[in-house]
């Protein structure tokens, strides 16, 4: 159990995806705008990469490595993120209309989020176990999610603020992505 | 090599099959997203959007056909609240759907009968009249939804396209280039030339007849530079009328004063004296 609490802190604040490693950045500035629509963003990420995750390290793990087919290996798991998008966004669809006009092309991109892949590659060469796996990709799930969230939060803010001409609109939020990955750099320290 | 084939093939079946069974289970509900959007919409139907009717028009919106600026009738405050809900920028509002010009509806005064059966059928409030009365559609309020002809029971009722000039403000006015031209057709003899130059000093005013001016309007029309010579003539007879109810009510109040003042005096030399001292001498006399 402490194991996976340290699995969980490390990839939520420590290794954070977004701010340290800087993976899944598309989302984190699109799907942004709005409170409500980043903690729908947030949700479908987590259920994304945590089944990914998960399938991705069976099949590598019971089809690939048996079967010496180990190039195949990124080819796979797109199919695999893909057909879980796929999944999600047809879920979403029937229980929250609202929520999938609101994020429109954002659902289908999970696709391409490069956290979603990075997550099942990296699991290849760190999991060890099964429950590692799945616990690795669910705490950068809820590290996405965090952040994701977090700077909805700030930019709600901005429109409250007076921003210099100049650094209206993207510019501003990359000055306060930048701002918060620095706060993230501060639990580098804690492994 | 074979093994590989079969392996991708093998999951990207199962991957299929199991999509076309979440397909299957869940149906999707884009109706919900469009009844929210036609709760927003301002219900007139006036088809100014470019689609037959509002609701037509909130599909076209759940589906991203169309952009969320094209409503006259809800104007900015439909636009803010569509953008909103959906989280997309407000824009500002294109009127330009349908046929692509404008219109507002104008009434034809000589079959108008005067029903007021139009005054609650307008949703912007844009017709006055009263009963037995020419009703008139305010140009700049009509948003063209065509909704007030239909009870219009003479047909009287046209849409035609914006005059622009019916809705702009008359040009701005230019300094007095002292020609004249305002001379000669004034039916009073009056010069308004002198009269808009003396427009401060109320005396030289009267003394150049303005309470003469008949409000005609003759000397707008011919101005050369757009001066709105009658409007300053009807602020100077007011202000010149102020003055003299000014004076007036002075004059009276003075009066008033005087009369008051006069009063006591009078009470003072004629005392009458207390009636209970008196009522109590002659008690004593009696006594």
């Amino acid at each position: 159990m402490p194991e996976a609490l340290v699995i969980l802190l490390t990839t939520i604040f420590v290794n954070n995806f977004v701010t340290v490693q800087f993976l899944g950045l598309c989302p984190f500035m699109g799907a942004s705008q709005k409170f409500d629509s980043a903690i729908g963003m947030a949700a479908a990420t987590t259920f994304v990469l945590t089944l990914a995750s998960a399938v991705s390290y069976l099949v590598q793990n019971y089809v690939l490595a048996p079967f010496d087919l180990e190039y195949l290996r990124i080819i796979v798991f797109i199919v695999i993120i893909a057909s879980l998008v796929q999944f999600a966004e047809i879920v979403i669809r029937a229980t929250q209309p609202l929520l999938h006009s609101i994020l429109g092309v954002f659902i289908p991109l999970i696709t391409t989020n490069c956290a979603v892949l990075g997550v099942a590659l990296m699991n290849v060469h760190q999991a060890v176990s099964f429950v590692s796996a799945v616990l690795y990709g669910f705490g950068a799930a809820l590290g996405f999610s965090l952040l994701l969230i977090m700077f909805a939060a700030i930019r709600e803010q901005q429109p409250d603020d007076n921003i210099p001409m100049a650094f209206r609109g993207t510019a501003i939020n990359m000055i306060s992505a930048g701002l918060l990955s620095l706060a993230f750099m501060g639990f580098t320290g804690m492994d | 090599m074979l093994t590989g084939t079969l392996v991708l093939s093998l999951v990207g079946l199962i991957c299929t099959g199991l999509l076309l069974i979440a397909t299957r289970r869940f149906h999707p509900n884009d109706q919900e997203v469009v009844t929210l959007i036609l709760k927003e919409l301002p219900q007139t139907q006036c088809a100014q959007c470019g689609y037959p009717g509002c609701r037509p028009y909130a599909q076209a919106i759940a589906s991203e056909d169309a952009p969320i600026n094209r409503c006259p009738p809800g104007g900015d405050s439909t636009i803010r609240a569509l953008a909103n809900l959906l989280g997309r920028p407000a824009l500002p509002l294109d009127a330009s759907g349908g046929d692509g010009i404008a219109k507002v509806a104008r009434i034809r005064e000589s079959e108008c009968i005067g029903c007021t059966l139009c005054l609650p059928a307008c949703p912007v409030d844009a017709i006055i009249g009263a009963p037995q009365m020419l009703h008139a559609i305010i140009g700049e309020a009509c948003t063209g939804c065509e909704l007030c002809i239909a009870p219009c029971p003479v047909d009287c009722i046209d849409m035609l396209p914006l005059d622009q000039s019916e809705v702009t403000p008359a040009p701005a006015a230019l300094p007095c280039i002292h020609c004249g031209d305002c001379i000669p057709v004034c039916p009073r003899q009056l010069t308004p030339v002198q009269l808009y130059q003396q427009d401060q000093s109320l005396d030289v005013l009267v003394s150049l007849r303005l309470t003469d001016c008949i409000e005609c309007g003759l000397c707008d029309r011919v101005c050369p530079s757009n001066i709105p010579l009658t409007k300053t003539f009807i602020l100077a007879k007011q202000r010149l009328a102020d003055r003299q109810t000014a004076a007036l009510d002075a004059e009276q109040t003075e009066q008033r004063a005087d009369q008051h003042e006069a009063r006591l005096q009078v009470q003072s030399v004629t005392s009458i004296p207390d009636s209970s001292d008196d009522l109590l001498a002659r008690l004593k006399g009696e006594a």
